[in-house]
């Protein structure tokens, strides 16, 4: 019963997203009004579809009703009802149905947001979305059903897989990847349309700009949510390994950095149009392509789902989103206009032109180490893998050039600029870099990267401070209070301008906090036995005991190990070995005690409560809770930029002649 | 840096045409991502081949459970072989023990079916064959050489080896009935 009509809200949506994508299609070429208002109603159908859909499966997930598939295959009485909420995206099928849902949230948002403006556009945008609505839509009606109907309902089900079920973060940490990786259909949509229209007005990048950041933030925060999930869970004791599902997640966030960067010169300065829109493009591809890697099981990674049956059809969809894109580029690009023109190297264009290109390098290097061993599989039949140094040998380079742009490019002014200004602008700051390089060297720093990434963070960190500093100060040269020119610099009117530099702020403390935890850890693999006393670091380590737990899904093997720094107690740490019945090898779930600048790791290796012995491996980790933070700071940062501030309302501007001086970005504040 | 540098963007504009140049990078590198994702599909990437896959079986000489005669490789030459590495303490081990057996006992004579303990004490062996029955014999492997010899780094893994003792498939996951009968096809002509 159930089932039946979870398949039928399926095929609805199927079919009114598949109208709605020839309507929005028709509507854009005829111009009609009505065309679009069609357009909209089935796009608001689908998303209503798609809700009912969603709602359905987590009332049968809820109700145990193991006649539907999906139930049948991830649900279980055993487990409690917030588990089996959660256990809608812990699979297969009901992860791809959950897409669904965040896509017709996303396509309803954008479309009643902009249903009065950007007319030549947004039915062209619409019927892209909802081409795409139509192919997840197709997924679950045939490849990837969740709604089956199963005839002889078991008693009870095996329950979502026990991995997911080890951390809240891998609660939180998917729903933000797909609205991150969905978020992208979005832009993806818009710049369609530009290049179907052949234009990009001044007008349009700002929702184009927009609605790439809103999944930005989201990919961000999910990026960092997979990491910490990796380092809280997976006990090897770090959080980035290059496997190729993180590679899924981290290269649309690349490329949409890139695009987020390109589409404000665009904005300024009316160039680069059909280099930006080949981002936004090229954003959305990548997840697609990530898609592909997660949900085929080609790719070899911890968390893939294997042997699915799917993968044919996603690679058909990227097959046809590449030949799309392609065509539209190749038809679009050259009736784009250009308004301004581009600054020599010495200034802030050509330092987002080199951000620009870095950002591209990067987005290679890292997919050509994900796709290559299948190249060297499909060519020769070896199999290899590419490993950690090839990536770490090419990231750093790039991450601490792009470092130190983000200190050079806002110290230079927009347009050409003397010999005196810039070493008006460039010098200063390298005080901040001097400062932070031997803050760092008396701390012990000796790796010479990590050095340079210090001097370049604080390089960029001083410049930052600055540029934020800056419009506050020519208040308050005026008579402004202090708080009144904070707000009135930062908030009322240069809002976008100062989260930007939040934003960069963030990322600099990211990129040092990552040089930082990655060279100057200690780590020691330890052999104990009972009453055995180790040091690490600072701390004492005394292994207490070992004992063996039974728990319902699980059997867990546990250390309790007691923890002193310079002879003060900080209680017990109890890493383990978890084995779960349908697991074939033990999961270690290690214990973490972080404070402000280190943590203290500790991950079971191997034990033996029988003889009292224990094989632990025991790091601190500097900096590492850092890179959340900054992190949040960048994600806070983004989401600042979206509200839109009062200096520059839209409203204002479209109501006002359409003067690029009041659609720009207020550059100085 | 020129302004121009790797942007098409900033070419002269012209009007609907079609710029060849995109069209033609455009679809080359679509091509070759597509084809080597296509090529991929349907691969394991979990199974790691065996190096040993064509080559020779290494020699064992191992002591049956419950005492007798050592068993050697040598002495099963001429009819294909089943080698299945296992231990008591593995849950997937039991789960795949049924069709071992079963399918032991349906081929009789045709296939030999042999088991080799990995990491395991004699009488927990004896108490799990007693409870869950068997058709072949199992070998113990002190020291796990033998194991070390075949590169076993989990349980279960399955080897299968042809008549002439050449291995010709391993398997590193719980048997299913079906991929049981698609591997002995690879050693039974």
């Amino acid at each position: 019963m159930t089932a039946s009509a979870g398949r039928i809200l399926i095929l609805l949506a199927l079919l009114v997203s598949a109208a709605g994508a020839m309507a929005g299609f028709a509507a854009g070429r005829s111009g009609s009004a009505a065309g679009w208002r069609v357009t909209r109603g089935l796009a608001y159908a689908f998303a209503a579809l798609m809700a009912a859909a969603n709602g359905l499966m987590v009332w049968a997930l809820l109700a145990r009703d193991f006649s539907v598939s999906y139930v049948a295959h991830v649900g279980s009485r055993s487990i409690p009802d917030w588990v089996a909420f959660v256990s809608l995206w812990s699979s297969l099928e009901g992860s791809i149905l959950f897409w669904g849902l965040v896509m017709g949230v996303y396509v309803t948002v954008a479309t009643r947001a902009n249903r009065d403006r950007h007319p030549e556009y947004m039915p062209y945008a619409c019927a892209v979305w909802l081409a795409c609505g139509t192919f997840f839509s197709f997924l679950l009606a045939g490849p990837a059903q969740p709604f089956l109907t199963v005839p002889n309902p078991p008693p009870d089900g095996p329950g979502p897989n026990p991995l997911l079920q080890n951390h809240v973060l891998m609660i939180v940490h998917p729903p933000f990847l797909y609205l991150g990786y969905v978020g992208m259909t979005i832009p993806f949509g818009l710049a369609s349309a530009a290049l179907l229209r052949g234009r990009l007005g001044q007008d349009f990048l700002r929702p184009l700009r927009n609605w790439l950041l809103l999944p930005w933030i989201f990919l961000t925060v999910a990026i960092v949510l997979g990491a910490w999930w990796a380092y809280e869970v997976l006990g090897w004791g770090g959080y980035w390994a290059w496997d190729p599902v993180e590679n899924a997640s981290f290269l649309p966030w690349l490329t949409a950095t890139a695009a987020l960067h390109s589409a404000l010169l665009t904005e300024r300065k009316g160039v680069l149009k059909g280099w930006t829109v080949t981002l936004v493009l090229a954003s959305f591809l990548l997840t697609i392509l990530g898609t592909f890697m997660t949900r085929s099981g080609v790719f070899n990674s911890v968390h893939s789902f294997t042997q699915s049956a799917i993968g044919p059809t996603i690679l058909g969809f990227l097959a046809l989103a590449l030949v799309w894109s392609v065509w539209l580029l190749a038809t679009g690009i050259d009736r784009f206009s250009t308004e301004g023109r581009l600054e020599g190297a010495a200034s802030r264009d050509g330092m987002f032109l080199a951000n620009n290109l870095l950002f591209v390098l990067f987005t290679f290097t890292v997919l050509i180490g994900t796709v290559f061993p299948l190249v060297v599989e499909a060519t020769k039949g070896v199999q290899m893998s590419v490993g950690r140094p090839y990536f770490d040998r090419m990231a750093v380079p790039i991450g601490v050039a792009l470092l130190l742009l983000m200190g050079v490019g806002p110290a230079l002014p927009w347009g050409r600029a003397t010999a005196a200004q810039m070493k008006a602008a460039l010098l200063p700051p390298l005080a901040g870099g001097l400062l932070a390089a031997a803050v760092g060297a008396a701390l012990g720093v000796r790796q010479p990267w990590t050095l340079v990434a210090l001097s370049f963070g604080g390089y960029t960190a001083q410049v930052t401070l600055r540029e934020l500093w800056r419009p506050v100060a020519r208040r308050r040269a005026l008579g402004a209070a202090l708080g009144e020119a904070v707000l009135d610099a930062q908030v009322r009117r240069g809002r976008r301008r100062a989260a930007a530099y939040v934003v960069h702020a963030g990322a600099a403390l990211a990129v040092v906090a990552i040089a930082v935890s990655s060279t100057m850890g200690t780590s020691k693999e330890l052999q104990l036995r009972e009453g055995d006393t180790a040091t690490v670091g600072a701390y004492t380590l005394t292994f207490v005991k070992a004992e063996e737990l039974r728990e319902p899904h699980r059997s867990a093997l546990v250390a309790r190990i007691h923890v002193a720094r310079g002879g003060r107690d900080l209680g017990v740490l109890t890493p383990r070995m978890n084995q779960y019945e349908s697991q074939r090898e033990p999961v270690g779930t290690p214990a973490v005690r972080t404070s402000l600048f280190e943590d203290l790791y500790l991950s079971v290796m191997n034990i033996d409560p029988g003889q009292g012995t224990l094989g632990l491996l025991a790091m601190v980790n500097p900096m590492v809770a850092w890179i959340w933070g900054a992190a949040a700071v960048m994600a806070l940062g983004g989401l600042a930029a979206l509200v839109p501030s009062r200096g520059v309302a839209p409203a204002a501007v479209r109501a006002g002649a359409p003067s690029p001086a009041s659609s720009r970005v207020p550059a100085q504040g | 840096m020129a302004a121009s540098a790797g942007s098409p963007a900033v070419q002269t504009p012209a009007r609907a045409s079609l710029n060849r140049r995109v069209l033609l990078l455009g679809l080359v590198v679509v091509a070759a991502l597509l084809a080597v994702l296509l090529l991929n599909l349907g691969r394991d990437p979990h199974s790691i081949r065996s190096p040993l896959v064509g080559r020779a079986a290494p020699a064992f000489s191992l002591p049956p459970v419950g005492g007798g005669a050592p068993v050697t490789s040598e002495s099963l030459r001429g009819r294909p072989l089943v080698l299945n590495f296992w231990a008591t303490w593995c849950a997937p081990c039991i789960e795949e023990h049924e069709t071992l057996v079963s399918t032991a006992r349906a081929l009789g004579r045709d296939v030999q079916f042999l088991g080799v303990v990995y990491e395991d004490e004699e009488d927990r062996v004896q108490v799990f064959l007693r409870r869950h029955g068997s058709s072949y014999p199992s070998l113990l492997d002190p020291d796990a050489k033998t194991a070390i010899a075949y590169g076993v780094a989990g349980v279960p893994e399955t080897y299968f080896i042809d008549a002439a003792g050449v291995i010709r498939a391993k398997v590193a996951y719980p048997l299913s009935p079906e991929a049981m009968a698609e591997n002995i096809r690879k050693v039974r002509p």
